[in-house]
């Protein structure tokens, strides 16, 4: 960026001078000297709309004086410009506190009730550059308040001031203009369509962004006030996105989250799922104890050390292997990534609790470990083609980044997909229609350069030959390459080792001098040198009986394809379960050890671009212990110690351990599947998960689940005109496990495919149909 | 009412006439107004369906323009003027004349569905104050009585032409349509700028030559 070439600006603001950039608006440009000019609808990654009139200066250019004081936030500098703000002129002082007194006319004197009261842009302006008395002695205008504008987001219209902030963030950024401002005059105001709530993904920002009370969240509303809460930076748990946070605590209970600052990577932005969805971590039937399995089969509560001993000498008895699951902190994953090796002696550990592929983890070891595409590389793309991924839904920042260039400047997005999304649709994609399974196909079709960038998602190992089709494409195009996995812990699992293939650093198990390397920073004598099984391979291999126990952390059976067979692989094995809420797991484990969840504890996510995400315990008097303490205490009572009985050990011990400089292992070809024949009534599944769903973590919310997609069905027309259904009609899905009824929306998807969504109200692909994607489902009028 | 399927034709040829099919977004408006008599839910949703919009945003253009109505109006929608000139020259007496003689109030509909009154903001035609309106057709140098009169014709079904515009005053929805862009041959009829209007240009002219 350093070497880019631009034109600057020298002003005088209040007597002083200051070099900007050309297009420098004039607002930005007093920010630069410290000169602070009050606004209300000024936002610096919204366009300038001037809707506010709050910023008034007194603007000459060259001698040739403005006759009337202008919106500092619409002017870009210009040569010979002279500004008076506030502070040097009394003609924009007068100005301003014109227009606050304006502004106050109709507004509520209500700011001890208000939820922004405390951190309001109004209150505090209207103390540092308003009146204390008003010349109004009419009657305020007053309006219906609140009225829910989603089930989330609720609006007291009597407070707003008119800004727009809230209108242009939905159509500019997350291009869901489904709130606008509605009437004229007086009546003016933010509204809804009667049939459309404001159901956005990214909803919440508006709240965040409001500069008065009048947009708030139903979840926080008279829960707090801002100075009772105590604020830490955080980092999102729910996906490889790496979103910034601000989690806001009262009496040792996080009261709500917001999306923290980060140009690099969510900019001031986040989704509606890192905003509201942290009710989990006070659910209800939070696990508070330890719990072991006694004689006669039940669990029951027991002390710490009575819990390690028994984990201790489970684990002890026979061959064991850890499943991880893709939302452990690297600190924890890199726990239990050293357990695997050092305390089991075993490479048999996998992060990937959910569809995957032996192809998959050549991919993991060959290419993404090496992976550095960021999202600046997104800023600076020529093109973007989008693979097994949908990134409103899966990725939800890298859709807004995405979005930003697609408004900026027409950046070209290739959507290969069974299905054209929302999603794809706001970025205007060049929707490349496949069956699925067929994806592989239509790689070649789509013309890239060393200027593009490939996002593939975790789906795409879900299509086989995919993954390796496209390590091929970026090779030979020089196109950048990123794998963006669903869960925030999957690139930090990868670096971790917690993986069969790899350990820390990215270093293949296959390479002696790498197990080498690592024996001696763990100063042990030798690395398992076998290749680890995967999740699939070690369920089986417990069911076969080769494997005698397993150590789960945050695992959920339901999101794999082989659920019956991991239920009957808990049931046979000797279960650690490592786990903040009960579940599946819990249920037929022999030792259950609670773990705190990401508020409780201190660590860092690798977010999708491997750029590190630090977050420090926000509830600080927590009780709840990461995994990664709790596998050091059962090491330790094996005699086999992991030495990291803290989070910061564990991340010294990591960042010492380095990456692996030495050759990557290579990828193997995977070859394309045919897709068999279809009979009639038949298609195949393609599916994905919503952003917002039935996940764990996001339960204990209702006022978010309302705000969620409806589950549909989609067919393409041909199959609704031979199944003779229109929108809306009932229509049934089903295989030999399961079917499913839904009401069908008939839209762009492969004439031989049927979508539905993965883990939606009503719609539990997995446990019902046993099978995700690529299937052959049967699809009827119901 | 649902739109038929020539409604949807005509639309899609309104929005042909623009490059960019949001632009058909205000005569869109006219052409539902012209069917249903005012804009519906119904007519919200298929305007935003056909032009890629969200209701929403359709629905803050239909709210904005006091030209759009989101109920029923009369037969005849008649404006009376009650900005400063046309106040002081006669339109507040001739509002409150209507309202007595009509027994409705501000945006009221009479019983029969005939006549809806509106007092309405200035209509660039102050030189022949005070000024009435029917389905936004002239009606210049209005009295109370000639009012009075005027709604009386249009109960009656025959309403008076226009003292300016076309020779005839069409219904609500017909003049919805002409202003959805939809010729009905009444175009060129009437005077187009009276006497009143070029008085001030044809005495400057005057002076101009001495």
């Amino acid at each position: 960026m350093s070497n880019e070439v631009v034109d600057m600006i020298t002003v005088v603001i209040d007597g002083f001078e200051v070099s900007v950039p050309k297009g420098t608006l004039v607002i930005r440009a007093a920010e630069k000297l410290g000169i602070q000019i009050p606004r209300f609808c000024d936002h610096p990654l919204l366009d300038p709309v001037g809707a506010c009139r709050q910023c008034l200066v007194d603007i000459e250019i060259n001698g040739r004086a403005f006759p009337k004081p202008q919106a500092s936030c619409t002017i870009p500098v210009e040569p010979g410009m002279i500004v008076k703000t506030q502070l040097t002129s009394a003609v924009a002082k007068k100005a301003q506190e014109g227009v606050m007194e304006m502004l106050l006319i109709n507004h509520p004197l209500d700011c001890p009730v208000c939820d922004k009261g405390g951190e309001c842009p109004l209150q505090n302006q209207a103390m540092s550059n308003g009146q204390s008395d008003s010349r109004f002695e009419g009657t305020k205008r007053t309006f219906e308040k609140p009225i829910h504008i989603s089930s989330q987001v609720l609006l007291d219209r009597e407070r707003c001031v008119l800004c727009a902030r809230c209108t242009r963030f939905s159509e500019q950024i997350a291009s869901d203009p489904f709130i606008t401002l509605n009437e004229r005059g007086a009546l003016q105001q933010v509204g809804i369509y009667e049939k459309q709530p404001f159901e956005s993904y990214f909803s919440g920002n508006t709240v965040q962004i409001c500069p008065v009370g009048a947009l708030t969240g139903a979840s926080y509303r008279f829960r707090a006030r801002p100075f009772d809460l105590v604020s830490t930076p955080s980092a999102c748990e729910h996906c490889a996105s790496g979103c910034s946070l601000r989690t806001d605590v009262r009496r040792g209970k996080t009261l709500r989250r917001l999306a923290g600052d980060d140009a690099e990577v969510n900019e001031e932005w986040n989704c509606d799922k890192g905003r509201w969805a942290f009710k989990y971590v006070t659910a209800a039937d939070r696990l508070t104890h330890p719990m072991v399995r006694n004689a006669s089969g039940e669990l029951q509560e027991a002390s710490w050390p009575e819990a390690i001993a028994a984990a201790a000498a489970g684990l002890q008895k026979t061959s064991a292997a850890v499943l991880v699951g893709g939302r452990a902190s690297v600190e924890d994953a890199y726990g239990y990534s050293k357990f695997a090796r050092v305390t089991l002696g075993t490479n048999n550990i996998d992060f990937r609790s959910r569809i995957s592929t032996a192809e998959e983890r050549d991919f993991i070891a060959s290419t993404v470990v090496r992976a550095k595409t960021t999202y600046r590389d997104i800023d600076r793309a020529d093109s973007v083609l989008l693979v097994g991924f949908e990134p409103e839904e899966e990725s939800p920042i890298v859709f807004l980044r995405i979005h930003k260039q697609v408004r900026k400047r027409a950046l070209k997005v290739t959507a290969i997909a069974s299905k054209l999304s929302i999603g794809n649709e706001k970025l205007s994609a060049n929707f490349v229609c496949v069956a699925p399974g067929s994806e592989a196909t239509a790689l070649p079709s789509v013309a890239l350069t060393a200027q593009s960038v490939i996002l593939v998602g975790e789906r795409a190992c879900e299509s086989a030959g995919l993954l390796s089709a496209i390590a091929a494409l970026a090779e030979k195009t020089g196109a950048k390459l990123a794998w963006i996995p669903r869960r925030a812990g999957e690139r930090g699992a990868i670096a971790a080792g917690a993986i069969g293939n790899l350990l820390p650093g990215g270093r293949p198990v296959a390479d002696a001098s790498a197990r080498v390397d690592v024996a001696a920073a763990w100063g042990v004598t030798s690395i398992p040198s076998s290749l680890g099984l995967s999740s699939d391979e070690i369920i089986a291999a417990v069911n076969k009986g080769t494997i005698g126990a397993l150590v789960v952390g945050g695992v959920d059976p339901l999101d794999g394809e082989n659920h019956h067979e991991m239920l009957e692989a808990l049931q046979k094995a000797f279960v650690v379960s490592l786990e903040i809420r009960p579940s599946a797991v819990t249920t037929l484990a022999d030792v259950v050890l609670p773990v705190a969840a990401v508020t409780e504890k201190s660590g860092s996510f690798l977010d999708w671009e491997g750029r590190s995400r630090n977050f420090e315990a926000a509830v600080v008097d927590s009780l709840q212990r990461s995994d990664v303490r709790l596998l050091s205490m059962i090491a330790d009572e094996m005699s086999k110690p992991i030495s990291l009985s803290t989070v910061k050990a564990a991340s010294k011990e990591f960042a010492s351990l380095g990456n692996w400089d030495g050759a990557p292992s290579a990828l193997s070809l995977t070859s394309v599947q045919t897709v068999s024949a279809l009979q009639a009534n038949e298609a195949l599944l393609t599916s994905w998960r919503r952003l917002l769903d039935e996940g764990s973590l996001q339960q204990g919310e209702e006022n978010l689940a309302g705000t969620a997609r409806k589950p549909v069905v989609v067919i393409s027309p041909k199959r609704a005109a031979s199944i003779g259904v229109t929108d809306g009609e009932a229509v049934r899905v089903s295989n030999s496990h399961g079917a499913i009824v839904l009401p069908v929306l008939v839209e762009a998807i492969h004439d031989d495919a049927v979508w539905l969504p993965r883990n939606s109200r009503g719609s539990h692909l997995l446990a019902t149909f046993g099978v995700a994607s690529g299937a052959v489902v049967t699809v009827v009028k119901d | 009412m649902a739109f038929t399927d020539k409604d949807l034709q005509v639309m899609d040829s309104i929005i042909n006439r623009y490059p960019r099919k949001r632009s058909a977004i205000m005569p869109l408006l006219h052409y539902a107004q012209s069917r249903d008599g005012f804009i519906t839910s119904d007519g919200i949703e298929t305007i935003a369906k056909k032009l890629d919009l969200e209701t929403a945003e359709v629905s803050a253009v239909a709210t904005f323009y006091t030209q759009y109505k989101r109920k029923p109006v009369g037969e005849y929608h008649v404006g009376v003027c009650t900005n400063t000139l046309c106040a002081v020259m006669g339109g507040d007496e001739i509002f409150a004349g209507l309202k007595d003689h009509l027994g409705i109030e501000n945006d009221g509909v009479t019983a029969d569905g005939k006549v809806s009154l509106e007092h309405i903001e200035c209509n660039a035609a102050c030189d022949f104050a005070p000024v009435v309106m029917a389905n936004w057709e002239f009606y210049d140098n209005q009295t109370v009585q000639s009012a009075k009169d005027l709604v009386d014709s249009m109960r009656a079904g025959k309403p008076k032409a226009p003292t300016r515009g076309p020779d005839v005053l069409q219904n609500w929805k017909e003049t919805s349509a002409v202003l959805a862009g939809i010729n009905d041959g009444h175009a060129n009829e009437g005077v187009q700028a009276g006497a009143p209007t070029l008085l001030g240009l044809n005495i400057s002219k005057k002076g101009a030559r001495g």
